[in-house]
Formats: structure tokens, C-alpha cells, sequence
């Protein structure tokens, strides 16, 4: 950071990011000046909106619940949170296995499953074809719209996408009627999304759109099958939920909560994530494309919202990777 | 342009959508531009769900309906009816 860099007073977002405006008058970035909290009275409609889903949960297959399962701490906390709250919930939880995933990440998924006797079900795609997929995302420019920028890693963009087809296809498959993901609130602002056939269709292609920009070829492995949104009833619907929009988010109780639990930390040394190795590479290949830290806004909105402290938003915003680390996750994306 | 129009038009900038573009024709597709996603289209129909006090339903959130400013200010205005 240079001397004529200014941070928003408020956030950690600065002036060197692209798109990044600081009022001279107020110190506050635009994002600051546009906030409005949640009100009490919003979180309450929330909480017992997902009270009610999850209460009842329409019973048409083996699951009620499919669960997006890193293995990381939001996610595991969030899978012992749920079923702590709501313990007649079946679920299927899905670790999806990019080919970067720790051996820890692992352990720590399947350990929580046991716990929460919950099913545990590892999604494996082809590794080659998506090493060259990740490759191409990191090469790549401007696949993803302007904002997409700011929430993630063009490489994570690509990741999450890929999991989120395929979770809505299984939840077609096994008429689950719910998909949870435990992002942060820094990363979504919408707690409850329905979507429907025309919606997954719209989603489908928008994917498939920014997949030819990259230059994937395969891009069916990644998408949700086209046909079994089409033979699904009219009326099918999946809604996801991210449940920290509704509970309070405070990552360090969850970590000393789930560490209590049998979670062990992974060696990653990644102050962003603790269950993928490619993170770390792909927030600098980010940085190094952009001049954007892809965990700048989550972490900026998270200091917005109180979750945590400004320093702290900082100190993680300005950790260096090392270049062992960084080599080694290029010789794996190059095998 | 309307005032709806307007109104998305600045929600798009304020929120960061834009990229330094500083307007959009109205029959412009807002995903095969780049301006938004699927992401980006929920966080636009939450916000003009409060704004509006309406409910938007999602099988209305078509391309045909939800891709430009035109077709997003004029299902505004008829959920408004």
C-alpha cells in the first residue's frame, strides 16, 4: 500500500482497488455509504421463515437437506448447527472433491457427518479435465461479470459454480427440496433463493456462456443436466438457504465450537480457507490479474455488519502466500 | 428512460455493477454484457422487493423478463398494479 492509498475509514476496502471510490468527505467507500443494516425485525422474519422450512420439509425423498460440506469451519459448524437445531432433518451432505481438497478437509467432513449422523457423499469429477479447467479460469479475463470480481477468485468463481450445478441436479435427482450453503454474510445478502425450471435453465446457460469465454470445452461434465430439468415436474422448485443470514456469524466461536467437536485444523496456512489448497493461488492470480483481493469485499461487508473487527479484516488482506505454496499447487495443476 | 429504470440503473452503480460504465441502454442484456449474473440478479430482485414493497415471483425471472432495464421496469410496474 502506497502513501496516496486511502482505506475506507470504516471497512478495509481502498482507494488502489479498481471500482473503488472514497468519498474525500466522508472517508466512506460507496459500499459504506450505501449500507443499511438488517433490522431486528428483518433477521426475526428470517429466522422464522427458516423456521418454518425447515420444520416441516415437504417429504418427497430420502433427504430434506442437501448440505454443500467443504469441511472447512463455517461449513462444518454450520452442519452441526443444523442438525443441533433442527435433528429430524435428513441430509445428504456433499464434499466436493476438486482435486485440492486437504486430507484433513476430508477427515474433518466425514467425522462430522458421523457426528451429526448425517449421510456423507464425495463428489469426484474427472481431475484432469478440471485441473485444465481451473488452468483456463486462471488465465482467463474478464469471464465473470465486474462484481463477480470483487465476491471471488475467478478460479473459486468457476469451483462454486461447478457445485452449484451439480447440487441442484442431485437435488432434482433425489427431490430434496432444500440445498444449503454456509457462506458468510459478507459473500451473499440473500438468505432464502427459490429456484425454478425457467431460473436453472437461465443459470445453466449463463454458465455455460462464461465456461466458452474461458475456453472449456467439456463443459457438460460441470452443468446440471439440461434433460433432467426439462422431464421434472412444471412445478419443481429447490430452494437454497444460507443459513448464516440468519444466525449470528462469528467464526471464531465456531471454530473453538467445532474444534470442542473433534474438528482438526489443516496445515494450510491460508487465513481464507481451511479445507482447499488452491485458495491461496487463486486469490493471487486474482490480485495479479485485477489488482483485486477476492476476499476484499467479504471481508470489508463482515466489518460493515460488525462480524469483525477492521484490523482484523486487514491483517487477513495483507497475509503474503509463500512461494513454496504457490509452486506447489502450480506443479499440481501442471501433472 | 423511467423513474424505475433509473432507480436500477443506480442501484447497479452504487453496488458495484457497472465496472465504470456510467449508463446502459435499456434493451441492452444486463447477463450477455456482463454487468450481472445469476448472483448479482437475486441481490437486484431483493432489493427491489424492499424497495417496492412487492413480491417478485421467481417464475417470472426469465430472460424475457429479468435480462434488461426495460423488461425489469416493466415487470416492476405491473407487480406494483
Amino acid at each position: 500500500m502506497t502513501m496516496d492509498t486511502v482505506v475506507c475509514k470504516k471497512c478495509a476496502l481502498d482507494s488502489k482497488t479498481p471500482g473503488i471510490t472514497i468519498n474525500a468527505d466522508t472517508g466512506l467507500c460507496q459500499f459504506c455509504e450505501n449500507y443499511t443494516p438488517l433490522s431486528k425485525e428483518k433477521k426475526e422474519e428470517f429466522r422464522l421463515q427458516m423456521d418454518t422450512l425447515f420444520k416441516s420439509p415437504k417429504k418427497q425423498g430420502k433427504y430434506d437437506v442437501i448440505m454443500a460440506l467443504s469441511g472447512g469451519v463455517d461449513s462444518s459448524y454450520a452442519l452441526y448447527r443444523l442438525k443441533e437445531e433442527y435433528p429430524h432433518l435428513r441430509v445428504l451432505a456433499v464434499q466436493f472433491d476438486n482435486g485440492f481438497i486437504s486430507d484433513t478437509a476430508f477427515k474433518n467432513a466425514q467425522k462430522f457427518c458421523e457426528l451429526t449422523k448425517s449421510t456423507y457423499f464425495r463428489l469426484v469429477l474427472d481431475n484432469t479435465l478440471l485441473r485444465d479447467t481451473f488452468k483456463k479460469a486462471a488465465r482467463s479475463k474478464d469471464a465473470y461479470p465486474g462484481f463477480a470480481k470483487y465476491r471471488a477468485s475467478d478460479m473459486c468463481n468457476t469451483c462454486m459454480s461447478i457445485i452449484k450445478q451439480k447440487l441442484v441436479e442431485m437435488a432434482i435427482h433425489t427431490k430434496t427440496p432444500f440445498i444449503v450453503f454456509a457462506f458468510s454474510p459478507g459473500q451473499t445478502e440473500v438468505p432464502f433463493v427459490t429456484l425454478t425450471k425457467p431460473f436453472m435453465t437461465w443459470i445453466r446457460k449463463l454458465f455455460d456462456a462464461q465456461m466458452k469465454t474461458m475456453g472449456v470445452t467439456e463443459r457438460n461434465l460441470y452443468l446440471m443436466d439440461q434433460d433432467t430439468i426439462t422431464a421434472s415436474p412444471p412445478d419443481t422448485e429447490v430452494m437454497i438457504i444460507h443459513p448464516f443470514l440468519v444466525w449470528e456469524y462469528n467464526k471464531h466461536q465456531f471454530k473453538e465450537d467445532i474444534i470442542r467437536l473433534g474438528w482438526t485444523e489443516p496445515d494450510l496456512k491460508d487465513p481464507n480457507s481451511s479445507n482447499c489448497l488452491l485458495n491461496a493461488y487463486a486469490i493471487k492470480n486474482h490480485f495479479d490479474k485485477y489488482h483485486i483481493h477476492s476476499y476484499a469485499y467479504d471481508q470489508s461487508a463482515l466489518v460493515r455488519q460488525g462480524n469483525i473487527k477492521k484490523e482484523e479484516a486487514m491483517k487477513t488482506l495483507h497475509t503474503t502466500f509463500s512461494d513454496a505454496a504457490m509452486k506447489e499447487v502450480q506443479r499440481r495443476l501442471d501433472q | 428512460m423511467n423513474e424505475i429504470s433509473k432507480d436500477i440503473l443506480q442501484f447497479l452503480k452504487s453496488r458495484g455493477f457497472l465496472d465504470g460504465k456510467n449508463s446502459l441502454d435499456e434493451q441492452v442484456s444486463l447477463t450477455e454484457t456482463g454487468v450481472i449474473d445469476s448472483i448479482g440478479l437475486l441481490q437486484l430482485v431483493d432489493y427491489l422487493e424492499s424497495s417496492y414493497t412487492i413480491e417478485i415471483p421467481m417464475e417470472i425471472i426469465t430472460p424475457d423478463n429479468f435480462d434488461t432495464l426495460a423488461g425489469i421496469s416493466q415487470s416492476v410496474m405491473k407487480l406494483k398494479k
